[in-house]
C-alpha cells in the first residue's frame, strides 16, 4: 500500500497548457477516479504518474518517494491500457509474465505468480491463447492480469472499460471493486463516465481545463458540487442551473420569486446576480409557485424525465415516477424542494455559494 | 412463380460474364508476355538452336543432360546464391537500420526520408558508371580514401580481381536496393502502436528489450515478405552485374542470368540458354513458393 502526492504539478505541451498547478494527496489503498470531459488533462495527470510523461514543473512522490526522475519500470507502478496494450505475438501467459521477467524473477516463481493471477481472474483456460483469439473481455482480464502479477504499490488504469459492451462493463466494474477491495492496494482510475466514477471510486477528482475542479468523495462531490461545471457535470440528467438574481430572502426569476432559506448560504451571500442550482429529482410537480409547460416526456422505464419550460422562457428537467400521465403541452405548477437549493456565483465556471453540507436534501449512496 | 426462381440465377450469369469481360484483357497480356515466352523458352530448349538464325535440330533432353553434367550451370548457381545472400543480407541490416533511425525524431527527418530514396531511383547505368568510377584502380575514390587512411598502402584492384570483385557488386547491389527495405519497414514502424512501446516501458523493458520483444515480433511479416520478395529479384538481378563486372575476372560474378544472356547472345547456343533458364525459373519457384504460401496465410 503506498500514497500518491502530486504537488504543484504543471504541464504544457509547447503553448498549451495541459495541467495546471495540480495539488492531489492520495491516501494508501484509495480508489481514485480521475474524471472529466476529454482534453480536461486526466490521462495528461496518469502519464505524468507513471512516467510516460514528463512534468513541466512540480513533484511527485510514490509512497513518500519522489519519482520525477524515475522511468516508469522503476516506479513500482502497474498500467492498465484503454486499448489493453497486450503484446500481440505472445501468449496470454508469456503477457502476464512478461513483466516479472524483466525484472528478473527467475522461472518457476514467474509461472507461479501468473497461476495464481490467472486464478484470480478466470484465465486459466486461456493460458496458452494469442491476443487476438480473446473477446475483449478477456483481453481485459489479461491487462489486469499482467497489472496484478507484479505486486506494484499503486495501480494505474486508463479508461480500461470504455472498449467493452454496456453489459459487459458492469461486469467488469464489479469485478475492478472487488478487485480493489480484496488487493487493497491505491488505485489511479480515468474516466470519462460519471456512472464508473461515482460506483467505483472511494474519492473523485474532477478535473475540466486542466485544473482540479474539486476532489472528494461521489457523496460530495454529487451532493455539493464545488462549482456549475462539477453540478452540471456530475448527474444525468444533469443539475437544473437557472439565472436570476438574489433579493434578500428570495431568488428571482423573471416574474417568478422563489423564496430561498438564507441561513443555508455563506454569510457573505450579497443580492445581486446569482444562479440557482436544484437537481431534477428535487422538483415538485403539482405544488408551488412556478408555472411550466410540459414540453417533452421521456419515459425510461423506472422512471420518466420531464423537460419543462418556465414562463420566463429558461428550460428544466424534472425527474417524477414512471407511469406519471404528464402530456406534452400541459401546464404543470411546481416548486422547488427548498433544502435542495444551491446558488452558486453567475459566470461559467462560478463557484457555490452553500454552506458545506447543505443543498443536499438525501444522501442515497453506495458505501464504500 | 417459374419467373422469379430462374431470376436470380440469370443474373448471377450477366454478372459472371461481366466478370469474365473485365479480367480478359488482363489474361491477355498476361499470356502474351508471360506464358508465351514461358512456353517457348521450354520448347526452345529442347532444340540445338543457332541464335542469328533461331534455326537448329531437335535434341530431346540433351541440353538438360549437358545442365547436369557440366561445370557452368553449378558454378553459376553457386555464384547466384553468394551474390543473393551477401546481397540481401546487407540490404536488410541496413534497411532495417536506417528505418529505425528515420522513425526517430530527428532532425531533417523528411529530407532524410527522401533523401534515402535516391539509390533506388537512380538509374543502374548512372549508377553503375558512378561505382566504377569510385572503384577504380587508377584514379578511384575509394582507393584514395582507404589508403588516406590508411588502411591499404596500394590501390586495389577492386572490379578486376577476387574476392574484390563479389565484395564489390555486392556493396553496390545493397546500396542500390537497401531503400526499398527502408521504405517497406518504416511504413510497418509507423504503425506499431505506441501503448505497446508505453506498457513494454511500465514493465520494465529497456530499449533493447523493445526493440526485440516489440518491434521485431511486429516487423516479422513484413520482413518475411520483404526478404521473399527481394531474393527473388536479386536472384534474377542482371544489369547491375553485367554494367559492372560483366561476369568477370573470368566467370567469377557471372550469375544464372548472366551465363543464359553469355550462352544465348555470346556463343550464340540459344537452347542451352533456353535450358539454363528453365532450370534458373525451377530454382527461383522455390522462392515463389514460398512468398505465395506466405502471403496467402496473411490474407
Amino acid at each position: 500500500m503506498a500514497n500518491v502526492t502530486l504537488s504543484k504539478v504543471r504541464k504544457s505541451f509547447g503553448a498549451f497548457t495541459a495541467l495546471e498547478e495540480l495539488n492531489m494527496e492520495i491516501a494508501a489503498g484509495e480508489f481514485i477516479a480521475l474524471l472529466g470531459p476529454s482534453g480536461c488533462g486526466k490521462s495528461t495527470t496518469l502519464r505524468i504518474l507513471a512516467g510516460l510523461e514528463f512534468p513541466t514543473s512540480g513533484e511527485i512522490s510514490i509512497d513518500d518517494r519522489r519519482v520525477n526522475d524515475l522511468p516508469p519500470g522503476k516506479r513500482d507502478i502497474a498500467m492498465v491500457f484503454q486499448s489493453y496494450a497486450l503484446y500481440p505475438h505472445m501468449t496470454v501467459a508469456e503477457n502476464i509474465a512478461y513483466p516479472l521477467k524483466k525484472h528478473g524473477v527467475k522461472r518457476p516463481e514467474r509461472e507461479a505468480a501468473v497461476r495464481q493471477a490467472a486464478e484470480l481472474l478466470q484465465l486459466e483456460p486461456l493460458l496458452d491463447r494469442k491476443p487476438k483469439q480473446l473477446s475483449g473481455g478477456q483481453q481485459q482480464r489479461v491487462a489486469l492480469g499482467r497489472a496484478l502479477v507484479r505486486d506494484p504499490k499503486v495501480f494505474l488504469l486508463d479508461e480500461p472499460l470504455s472498449n467493452l459492451d454496456a453489459k459487459l462493463r458492469s461486469y467488469m466494474r464489479a469485478e475492478l471493486i472487488e478487485l480493489h477491495r480484496r488487493l487493497g492496494k491505491t488505485m489511479v482510475y480515468v474516466t470519462h463516465d460519471q456512472l464508473e466514477a461515482m460506483t467505483m471510486a472511494t474519492r473523485i477528482a474532477v478535473m475540466h481545463g486542466g485544473r482540479l475542479q474539486q476532489f472528494d468523495t461521489p457523496e460530495m462531490v454529487y451532493n455539493c458540487p464545488a462549482n456549475r461545471f462539477v453540478a452540471s457535470f456530475i448527474g444525468t440528467p444533469s443539475m437544473n442551473q437557472l439565472e436570476g438574481r438574489v433579493e434578500g430572502g428570495a431568488f428571482i426569476l423573471g416574474p417568478d420569486r422563489i423564496a430561498i432559506d438564507r441561513t443555508m448560504f455563506r454569510d457573505d451571500l450579497a443580492d445581486g446576480p446569482a444562479v440557482l442550482g436544484i437537481r431534477p429529482e428535487y422538483i415538485q410537480i403539482g405544488r408551488g409557485p412556478l408555472q411550466a409547460t410540459v414540453r417533452l416526456a421521456e419515459n425510461t422505464g423506472h422512471e420518466t424525465i420531464l423537460t419543462l419550460e418556465l414562463s420566463e422562457g429558461s428550460r428544466i428537467t424534472a425527474r417524477v415516477e414512471a407511469g406519471s400521465r404528464h402530456k406534452v403541452g400541459q401546464v404543470l405548477s411546481l416548486g422547488l424542494q427548498n433544502d435542495a437549493v444551491h446558488l452558486f456565483e453567475p459566470g461559467e465556471n462560478g463557484a457555490r455559494l452553500n454552506k458545506e453540507q447543505t443543498g443536499a436534501a438525501v444522501i442515497p449512496m453506495r458505501a464504500q | 412463380m417459374t419467373a422469379i426462381a430462374t431470376d436470380p440465377p440469370m443474373l448471377e450469369r450477366r454478372y459472371a460474364r461481366l466478370g469474365v469481360v473485365l479480367i480478359a484483357p488482363t489474361i491477355l497480356v498476361f499470356s502474351l508476355v508471360i506464358v508465351y515466352p514461358l512456353l517457348a523458352a521450354i520448347y526452345l530448349s529442347l532444340f540445338s538452336i543457332y541464335t542469328p538464325t533461331l534455326q537448329g535440330e531437335f535434341v530431346g533432353l540433351d541440353n538438360y543432360a549437358k545442365l547436369l553434367t557440366q561445370k557452368a550451370f553449378w558454378s553459376s548457381l553457386g555464384t547466384t546464391l553468394i551474390w543473393t545472400v551477401g546481397t540481401l543480407s546487407l540490404q536488410i541490416l541496413a534497411g532495417v537500420g536506417l528505418a529505425l533511425l528515420l522513425h526517430q525524431n530527428i532532425w531533417f527527418r523528411s529530407l532524410a526520408r527522401s533523401l534515402v530514396l535516391f539509390p533506388y531511383f537512380l538509374s543502374t547505368v548512372v549508377a553503375v558508371l558512378v561505382w566504377r568510377w569510385l572503384f577504380n584502380d587508377l584514379y578511384g575514390a575509394l582507393n584514395h580514401g582507404l589508403m588516406q587512411l590508411g588502411v591499404i598502402d596500394m590501390p586495389l584492384d577492386w572490379l578486376g580481381s577476387m574476392p574484390n570483385a563479389m565484395i564489390g557488386v555486392i556493396l553496390v547491389g545493397a546500396w542500390k536496393y537497401f531503400p526499398f527495405v527502408v521504405i517497406a519497414v518504416l511504413a510497418r514502424l509507423q504503425t506499431i502502436p505506441e501503448h505497446l512501446y508505453e506498457a513494454a516501458r511500465i514493465d520494465g523493458a529497456g530499449p533493447v528489450s523493445r526493440f526485440f520483444d516489440v518491434t521485431l515480433p511486429q516487423l516479422r511479416s513484413v520482413l518475411t515478405v520483404i526478404i521473399l520478395l527481394r531474393a527473388i529479384w536479386d536472384f534474377k538481378e542482371f544489369d547491375l552485374l553485367y554494367l559492372l563486372t560483366g561476369g568477370g575476372p573470368v566467370t567469377s560474378t557471372q550469375t544464372l542470368s548472366l551465363l543464359v544472356y553469355q550462352e544465348a547472345f555470346g556463343l550464340n547456343r540459344m537452347g542451352q540458354a533456353a535450358a539454363y533458364s528453365v532450370g534458373m525459373m525451377l530454382v527461383m519457384l522455390v522462392f515463389m513458393i514460398l512468398y505465395i504460401r506466405r502471403t496467402g496465410r496473411e490474407s
